[in-house]
């Protein structure tokens, strides 16, 4: 008897330390700072960095999660202007690197754990819609003064608040997503009659006069619409909206459109034609390798990040594997006009972790970044454009010595079309929007295959 | 009354050895009941609430609800489809070949059969990640060897998107699978096989057997609980196979390579803004523990017949 209750007691502590150990938290407040150091620094203390680090503003370390949002994906890119946060407030950064195949996952599981991090880089469609709207996030509206909002880019602002006035995501950076075409290979398939290379624009019209010549000339698929998965989908968007001048969602976001006759005739027309190919092998990430290979002649998941490093191989800025001229292009459009891209707003958004310093803290790390004499260097990082005109008396209308940015930011982002991944169920929306177009792939009917699917993405959108 | 010293000496010495046989399995005492048996309740627990990722709510019970929504749901349905297929192709298919394997090498010499060995046990010891990668090159749709293969001797016309296409993607993967699953029953049949009573072999032979008879009357009867083995372990990777699809289709194209447990992850995880996914994926999971532990017990009874 005596053994078993020496049993049941080993049995119990076991059960016990399992359960303490389980329990841990990371992010286990540290006693609030009572009286915290303000937020954000005078702005001539930015312009001019004290070498002596500055009192931490209320935590000594915060945990930053990045996705690999243009060079913020790189460890030594960030390290370095961590180390200069570091080196002028004293707050240690640990940071950890995502990746968008599994990235969501990760901060799914650590909100449900409550392990998340203090600081968070991506877009509104996560910070705003998806993890703001259900009560994660920290408001940062208290960081907008008038200056800023003049500063700010409106069409990037404004993705960043939410209907209630709920700021969730401090823009740093922003891009126009586009396509590309293998520039040798138009022209040996007699195709490069058909885009105008000044304005980088073409006519519905002529990218299918093209895409017949290449396939004439190469007597394969030239051109994928991929639908492996999510990864890329703004570019399969993109183009069947263009196409044809279809929608997405309705002006206010609050409900799917893609269900628009005009998105239907694009989606038959892809399917129809010889050269495309409904790919359910490929997603974005794919498609961009194959394209880069030489194999694929045009890319419909591109962006400047791409065109000054090609998938990412560090083989030279706008050219293939085999040294082919990559030249990005708008999307095309029945009159030729320039399309409606849609657009990458990326920022920091901050967990609520419901420890003033830690907040505190991040929050100078988001004015550092964002908005002080460092923003051109955390946003050139990125290799994407500023959102702002200027921080802190800090001019950022040309950080860039690349005369291939600054053409792209000319020629691109000015047709920076609705920012509409605001809408609520916009995580369930991508599946479907893929597991669509393998459907229409396949062989269903269009009609029916929008319909389902449209259906299935709205009602995740009530 | 002499004896009474004794018997307590060696009671004494008895929970001695208790105490130190139960302090040694305490470790994976710890991990069995943290990582596998607490969750397993929590597992139960969750499956019959309306739990989601972002609680915004509390959770609620709904008892059944989940269970009943499972047999209405259409993409649940034919991922059970698509394991069953995988269990039912895979199980056996590696069984039979890994025998077949292993009869056949069983007697070769030292070095000849550890050569074998390494090469079926390769792709165990391989990470998934690099299997499924290489794996991924070769049936890629526009590059890949088997495509270039076919069309350049003039098979094909045209290559086949073998990940891409609903008719073969479930049967590229069941491919993998297979190969990453017969190592190690090659390597426990060979040494079953080589553990087989060589006096009970030479009576049957004396007897006049025939080499087939000897097998399937003396060889496979001893090595039956390498089998049942073989067959519960196959069958429990098989069920939850979910790397490779991870890794290759995401379950598509169009749900013909959606798993139950492929399914789960999915729910949970990227399926957050639905109402109560979490207890939805939850319900998928104990649904196939069930199936799970039926047909193992399945197979320890006709195991146990035979």
């Amino acid at each position: 008897m005596k053994i078993k209750k020496l049993l049941a007691l080993l049995l119990a502590m076991v059960m016990t330390m399992a359960l303490v150990a389980c329990g841990g938290n990371q992010n286990d407040p540290a006693p609030s700072n009572p009286d915290p150091a303000p937020s954000t620094e005078p702005a001539e203390d930015n312009k001019t960095p004290d070498p002596a680090p500055a009192e931490p503003a209320g935590a000594s370390e915060i945990t930053l999660w990045v996705y690999p949002v243009g060079g913020w994906g790189e460890e030594a890119n960030v390290k370095a202007l961590t180390d200069a946060f570091t080196a002028e407030t004293g707050i240690a950064v640990k940071v950890d690197y995502l990746a968008y195949a599994d990235g969501d996952d990760k901060v799914n599981a650590a909100l449900s754990a409550g392990n998340a991090p203090d600081l968070i880089l991506e877009g509104p469609e996560r910070l705003v819609a998806n993890w703001g709207a259900n009560g994660h996030m920290v408001d940062l509206s208290d960081m907008l003064d008038d200056t800023d909002k003049s500063e700010l880019i409106e069409a990037a602002l404004t993705p960043c608040i939410n209907a209630e006035g709920k700021m969730y995501e401090y823009p740093m950076c922003m891009t126009a997503h586009c396509m590309a075409i293998n520039l040798d290979a138009f022209k040996a398939a007699g195709a490069d009659q058909y885009i105008d290379l000044t304005t980088r624009t073409w006519t519905t019209e002529n990218f299918f006069k093209a895409i017949d010549a290449l396939y004439s000339h190469f007597g394969q698929t030239v051109a994928a619409v991929y639908c492996a998965g999510q990864g890329g989908d703004q570019g399969t968007r993109a183009l069947v909206n263009n196409l044809y001048g279809g929608t997405y969602t309705n002006a206010d976001h609050t409900a799917y459109t893609w269900d628009d006759p005009k998105n239907v005739q694009a989606l038959t027309e892809l399917r129809d034609a010889q050269g495309i190919d409904y790919d359910a092998s490929l997603a974005g990430g794919d498609e961009i390798a194959k394209f880069y290979q030489g194999v694929l002649k045009m890319a419909f998941c591109w962006n400047s990040a791409q065109q000054i490093n090609p998938n990412s191989a560090g083989t030279g800025e706008g050219k293939t594997v085999t040294g082919e001229e990559i030249v990005y292009m708008n999307f095309p459009t029945p009159d030729g006009s320039p399309a409606e891209l849609c657009g990458g707003i990326w920022g920091f958004g901050i967990f609520d972790s419901k420890d003033q310093g830690r907040i505190d803290a991040s929050k100078q790390f988001i004015k550092f970044m964002c908005d002080s004499a460092h923003t051109a260097d955390a946003v050139s990082t990125s290799t994407f454009f500023a959102v702002r005109t200027a921080a802190e008396g800090t001019d950022l209308s040309a950080i860039f010595d690349s005369e291939l940015l600054n053409e792209y930011a000319g020629l691109m982002l000015p047709n920076l079309g609705d920012y509409y991944n605001v809408i609520k169920g916009w995580a369930a929306q991508r599946t479907e929007w893929w597991n669509m177009l393998q459907k229409i792939g396949a062989g269903e009917d269009v009609n029916a295959a929008v319909s389902t699917h449209m259906a299935a993405a709205n009602e995740a959108a009530k | 009354m002499a004896k009474q010293p004794q018997t307590k000496m060696s009671r004494a010495l008895q929970r001695r050895e208790n105490v130190a046989g139960y302090l040694f399995m305490l470790p994976s005492l710890i991990f069995f009941l943290g990582f596998v048996v607490v969750p397993m309740f929590i597992c139960i627990g969750y499956s019959m609430t309306d739990a989601t990722m972002h609680q915004k709510t509390a959770t609620s019970f709904v008892f059944f609800d989940n269970f009943i929504n499972l047999t209405k749901d259409q993409i649940f349905l034919k991922g059970l489809v698509n394991t069953f297929i995988i269990v039912i192709v895979s199980v056996p298919a590696v069984c039979a070949f890994s025998l077949w394997v292993s009869s056949a090498i069983y007697k070769l010499k030292g070095p000849v059969l550890s050569a074998f060995r390494c090469i079926f046990y390769l792709p165990v010891v391989t990470g998934s990640v690099a299997v499924t990668v290489v794996w991924k090159w070769m049936y890629d749709n526009y590059t890949g060897i088997l495509n270039t293969a076919l069309t350049t001797t003039g098979i094909l016309e045209k290559g086949i998107n073998w990940l891409g296409d609903e008719k073969t993607a479930l049967w590229c993967i069941i491919l993998i699978l297979f190969t990453t699953s017969v190592g190690q029953p090659i390597v426990l049949y060979v040494s079953a096989l080589g553990n087989v009573d060589q006096t009970l072999v030479e009576a049957a032979q004396v007897d006049g057997a025939t080499d087939l008879q000897v097998f399937w009357k003396v060889k496979w009867a001893q090595m039956m609980p390498t089998t049942l083995y073989i067959l519960v372990i196959t069958t429990i990777n098989s069920f939850q196979c979910f790397a490779l699809i991870q890794l290759l289709t995401q379950g598509g194209p169009n749900h013909a390579t959606d798993t139950v447990m492929y399914y789960i992850y999915w729910t949970a995880f990227k399926l957050t803004e639905q109402a109560g996914h979490f207890g939805y994926a939850n319900a998928m999971g104990v649904v196939l523990a069930i199936f799970i532990g039926l047909l193992s017990a399945l197979q320890f009874k006709l195991a146990k017949e035979k």
